[in-house]
């Protein structure tokens, strides 16, 4: 057999059977000469849904992806080392007052893209953060009604059999999850008790794992190993879910084709795209291109890209693409118990809060923040050890045996978007020769003041949930959105609310980095729901000759 | 040996079990008071019966849902004992042929009906205490109510079934109200009382299985009808199809259930995960004790209604 | 430090459920890992980074230790890169040479002796003014030294360690876990096939329940 990480596996016809060992499906494939209806870089929560969609529309359309076409079941160890092959580990450049740790925590390479890592939390935007803007005071309003998109949410839990409570406290009322919560672990029940003592509400979190059984796959074992990815594919990635069923509706998938370049033609509209593959440079047209690279390689493409015509990049008028880079602040307070945790035990969050999400009152910040009980394993403990405390030596190893012990707490912060934090590319290339991006950021003073508000909060909560000793990681941070951010007017966005570029109409963007706000939730749900509506407003158009 | 002592008590009991559809064909043959003795001896026995599997059923699921608990306190070995008890004392009354009561049968009974309703209160506080009180979430994960209420059940079906044994068919009272009756009221509510954990735990599996839906759609029928006789008795014949099925339906749930089991990641090659994480294997005979505690009832009240 | 995790060994459930085809591979090959390989570094470069890597993670005298160095030369001798690089560090590799001839500089022009010679204690307080930022020779270039020692030295040792099944049984972590995962999932509860910890007095049962865990 040969290995899926060197060599394409979805050739001659098949595509690898994700749900069996050693197993094939049928795959449809298209000559890089025959024009295909919509050529898709990437196959995330952007492009693998939309990729399904399309398709299911009756459009032809083939996806490319970087990374190679993992069979979890045999392909993944129990190892975070070995894992590591599943982030996107080529070089990048970090800079700015707050340079980001990119690879593991934000970022994926395979076929699936990071939602084979992700967490699998998945929630609801709440609604008004969908006009941030003329609502609630900041950042910039989103072109779509959350009423529109709360049916786009229903659409994605469905396809994805989200394991959540059967009555959610916050915001509108909304209909039970397709599956039940899962069982909280030890670490989930002291958010609970913390959060109860503290008078705020708390629920099991909805998550992309299954708590029964659904077709192949198993419910979930609890192995804690989620973020190192699924080797038992309980959970509900974009690998499982949406790509099968692509599949199934003729769309091809291409492995390890790493896509380089788009193409256009001299009136102005993309032809294709230039994609690396078994060793050559190949070109495949298409008669539209969606790039769905996510918020760092989305921008360098279209950068990447310039041309005479476009000497700025595609799609880039306004000046604004990979402008408004918008991170998550992930800060987290730790402490011990004197009960045995064992955190490494379940998906990694198996509670959560969002209380400062929906309660505007006593914020002395724009936006929201939810925060969630913690799993870590024990590479990234050691790492959160050395890094946020400095402890290295003796004292990192007898801190170490404490591991089974250890309690934590993470928020996932709204960032508001600023021009200046952005992915630019740099003169140094790549592997594939290519110029290698650089991610400048730098927190606001909004930002700084709700990470100060979620730290202490937090710490109040872990205390009140018998949390001891407790001390703060104060930088990290997690996913990454807004680089070619969607709008009602071509001068202050990159794309309209369909995705569409407003320069190129045949050029479209569909993931995270069309998000004009991100919002206090992690943002997988919500791209995959964007997602989807693209693709029923792409139908739409296409019936009226609009595309 | 053995197997000649459970040859003869097959044929025994085939013969006069409410088991066997055909009393008025017994009516033949037999008359007058030593027949009904007969009757309620049968009877009597098959409510030993129900005890039994309800017994069994409870030992077995207390012993892997408290292991899986990790017998974290020791209060959590009391139900395996007494419904070992409880088993035990039935299966000796099953056999046992003279038509009366025992002391040590009843006592036993007591004990499990008593220690089922301590373990209702101890599941209760256990919900109580977590976090979220009587969320769904505690409802699906903490310590459930399924198993005490079959204890408990065990035991009053042991006592009625002793109380029965004691009298000719027809005149068994408890509490002051035929027993007939008064059983087909406790077998219609401890029906509706499984399926509800049945729904419950289904529930929380997502009813991924059409399968799933059968002990929530076949027993409530059951449970309807055999109530039906104990407010307004007539020929039961419905009643008593619906609880075969529903016996028969509490053995297919093993076999369901094992599939479930089967189902987990890693099979039955990880069977010491998946028999505490899957469908709980012992759990679904507790329908067939009470359908045949149903259709002893039944039987008992065709005898009176003769009168 | 005792044994928190006495007769602990998280390798004794290699033929359990808890370990897959791939995870064995993938543990047996970090096993069988040289101790004394080298191809990314100089003898020289080779010695310092070994010298360091005690250092950071000293590891107890009465077992063989987890072969760092050639677990760190390995990362850079594949240039096994994370995903990001802070604009003021050079390239994976060339942090790593600049960052131990830096080390080695630093330790000659205060004692007198390449770093692999100093004392424990000296090496100790020569890493600890590198963390505070108070090493400025001339060899770490226009690399901070204390940005190496964070983001780089530490960073990659300490994650090559707790990637080690012998940091797993020291901090009790349950190890592999597919296809089995876990079944008690609250406060203060052990499936058979976890590490028990030696609680106070508890020594000897945890050591019979350590002594299980490769057979449950």
């Amino acid at each position: 057999m040969s290995d899926a990480a060197e060599v394409p596996q979805a050739t001659d016809g098949r595509a690898p059977d994700v749900m069996r060992v050693g197993g094939w499906i049928p795959m449809r494939q298209y000559a890089d000469t025959e024009a295909v209806d919509f050529v898709i870089v990437g196959t995330g929560a952007g492009g693998g849904t939309l990729a399904c969609k399309l398709a299911e529309h009756g459009f032809s359309v083939a996806a490319l992806d970087a990374g190679p076409y993992w069979r979890p079941l045999e392909d993944f160890a129990s190892d975070e080392r070995h894992q590591a092959k599943l982030d996107w580990t080529d070089e990048r450049i970090v800079d700015g007052d707050n340079p980001l740790v990119l690879g593991a925590n934000n970022s994926g390479k395979a076929v699936g893209g990071s939602t084979v890592h992700f967490a699998m939390v998945s929630l609801r935007f709440r609604p008004e953060w969908f006009k941030a803007r003329s609502q609630l005071g900041y950042g910039a309003d989103w072109p779509i009604d959350w009423r529109e998109m709360w049916r786009y949410y229903r659409e994605v839990e469905q396809a994805l059999k989200i394991s959540g409570p059967v009555t959610y406290p916050w915001g509108p009322k909304r209909p039970a999850y397709p599956y039940r919560p899962h069982e909280m672990n030890a670490a989930a029940l002291v958010l609970a008790r913390g959060a109860e003592a503290l008078g705020i509400k708390w629920i099991p979190t909805p998550l992309a794992t299954v708590s029964a059984p659904r077709g192949l796959a198993h419910p979930c074992v609890y192995r804690g190993m989620c973020v190192i990815g699924c080797a038992t594919n309980a959970k509900q990635s974009v690998l499982v879910t949406w790509l099968p069923r692509a599949l199934a509706a003729g769309a091809e998938i291409r492995d390890l084709a790493m896509v380089g370049r788009i193409e256009h033609d001299d009136a102005g509209r993309v032809t294709g795209v230039h994609y690396h593959r078994d060793g050559a440079w190949r070109f495949q047209r298409a008669r539209n291109v969606v790039v769905a690279g996510y918020a760092i390689e989305t921008p360098r493409l279209l950068l990447s890209s310039a041309s005479n015509l476009f000497p700025d990049g595609l799609a880039n008028a306004s000046g604004l693409v990979g402008k408004n880079l918008m991170v998550q602040s992930n800060q987290a307070v730790w402490g011990v118990m004197d009960e045995e945790i064992r955190c490494y035990k379940g998906p990694p969050s198996l509670s959560i809060t969002e209380h400062w999400n929906y309660e505007d009152k006593g914020k002395d910040f724009f936006g929201g923040y939810c925060y969630m009980s913690q799993g870590v394993l024990p590479v990234t403990w050691a790492g959160i050890q050395a890094g946020a405390r400095g402890l290295w030596g003796q004292a990192l190893i007898d801190e170490m045996t404490r591991y089974n012990h250890q309690v934590g707490l993470k928020m996932v912060g709204e960032c508001l978007p600023q021009e200046r934090n952005q992915v630019t590319l740099t003169e140094e290339t790549d592997q594939y020769g290519l110029r290698i991006p650089r991610v400048t950021y730098a927190y606001c003073d909004n930002d700084k003041r709700m990470i100060r508000h979620a730290l202490g909060f937090m710490r109040q909560n872990l205390v009140a949930g018998g949390g001891k000793e407790i001390f703060e990681e104060t930088d990290d941070t997690c996913h990454m959105n807004g680089t070619a951010r969607m709008g009602d007017s071509p001068r202050d966005s990159v794309v309209s609310a369909d995705c569409r570029s407003w320069d190129i109409p045949n050029l479209w963007i569909c993931d995270g980095s069309i998000f004009p706000t991100v919002g206090g939730v992690n943002p997988s749900l919500t791209i995959q729901a964007i997602a989807c509506r693209t693709a029923d407003r792409i139908k739409a158009m296409a019936g009226r000759g609009e595309l | 040996m053995r197997a000649a002592v459970l040859r003869e008590f097959g044929r025994d009991f085939a013969k006069t079990s409410a088991l066997t559809p055909a009393p008025q064909a017994r009516i033949l043959r037999f008359s007058g008071r030593n027949r009904r003795v007969d009757i309620a001896s049968a009877a009597g026995r098959q409510l030993n019966l129900s005890a039994a599997i309800l017994a069994l059923s409870v030992l077995a699921d207390s012993a892997q849902e408290h292991y899986r608990g990790s017998f974290h306190n020791r209060t959590m070995y009391a139900p395996l004992g007494v419904a070992a008890l409880a088993l035990g004392g039935s299966l000796f009354g099953v056999f046992d042929r003279r038509p009366m009561r025992h002391p040590a049968r009843d006592g036993v009974y007591a004990l499990a009906a008593l220690t089922g309703l301590v373990g209702l209160g101890f599941h209760a506080y256990n919900i109580a205490k977590r976090p979220g009180r009587m969320s769904w979430h505690n409802l699906f994960y903490g310590a459930p109510a399924g198993a005490p209420f079959a204890l408990v059940l065990s035991g009053l079906l042991g006592r009625a079934a002793e109380k029965v044994r004691d009298a000719a068919a027809g005149e068994a009272r408890v509490l002051g109200v035929p027993a007939g009756r008064l059983l087909a009221a406790v077998s219609a509510l401890g029906l509706v009382g499984t399926v509800g954990e049945a729904g419950l735990l289904h529930y929380r599996g997502a009813f991924q299985n059409p399968a799933m839906a059968l002990p929530v759609s076949l027993p409530p029928v059951a449970a309807a009808l055999v109530g039906a006789q104990a407010i307004r008795p007539s020929t039961g014949r419905a009643a008593r199809a619906w609880l075969k099925l529903t016996a028969a339906l509490g053995f297919a749930g093993v076999g369901f259930h094992m599939f479930g089991v089967h189902r987990g990641n890693g099979g039955w090659g990880n069977w010491r995960q998946n028999v505490l994480n899957g469908p709980p294997i012992p759990a679904p005979p507790s329908f067939t004790g009470l359908a045949l505690a149903g259709l002893a009832a039944l039987a008992l009240m065709a005898e009176a209604a003769d009168d | 430090m005792t044994d928190r995790f006495p007769g602990y060994d998280v390798l004794g459930k290699r033929h359990t459920p808890s370990w897959n085809d791939k995870t064995r591979e993938v543990i047996d090959q970090r096993l069988a890992m040289r101790a004394d390989a080298h191809r990314a570094f100089t003898d020289t470069q080779w010695l310092t980074l070994n010298a360091l890597c005690e250092r950071i993670v000293p590891q107890p005298a009465d077992r063989a230790p987890a072969p760092l160095a050639a677990m760190i030369d390995e990362k850079v001798f594949e240039d096994r890169t994370d995903g990001y690089r802070d604009g003021r560090l050079p390239p994976l590799g060339e942090a790593w040479r600049r960052g131990l001839a830096g080390l080695d500089a630093e330790a000659r022009t205060r004692h007198g002796r390449p770093f692999h010679d100093l004392s424990s204690a000296e090496q100790d307080g020569l890493l600890g003014a590198v963390q505070k930022g108070l090493a400025d020779h001339p060899a770490w270039g226009d690399m901070p030294a204390r940005l190496f020692f964070e983001k780089r030295a530490v960073h990659d040792i300490v994650a090559a360690y707790y990637a080690h099944p012998k940091a797993w049984n020291e901090i009790g972590f349950g190890g592999p876990a597919a296809p089995r995962g876990y079944v008690r999932l609250q406060a203060d509860r052990r499936d058979p096939w976890e590490a028990s910890e030696a609680r106070p007095g508890r020594a000897d049962q945890a050591r019979r329940e350590n002594a299980r865990v490769g057979r449950s």
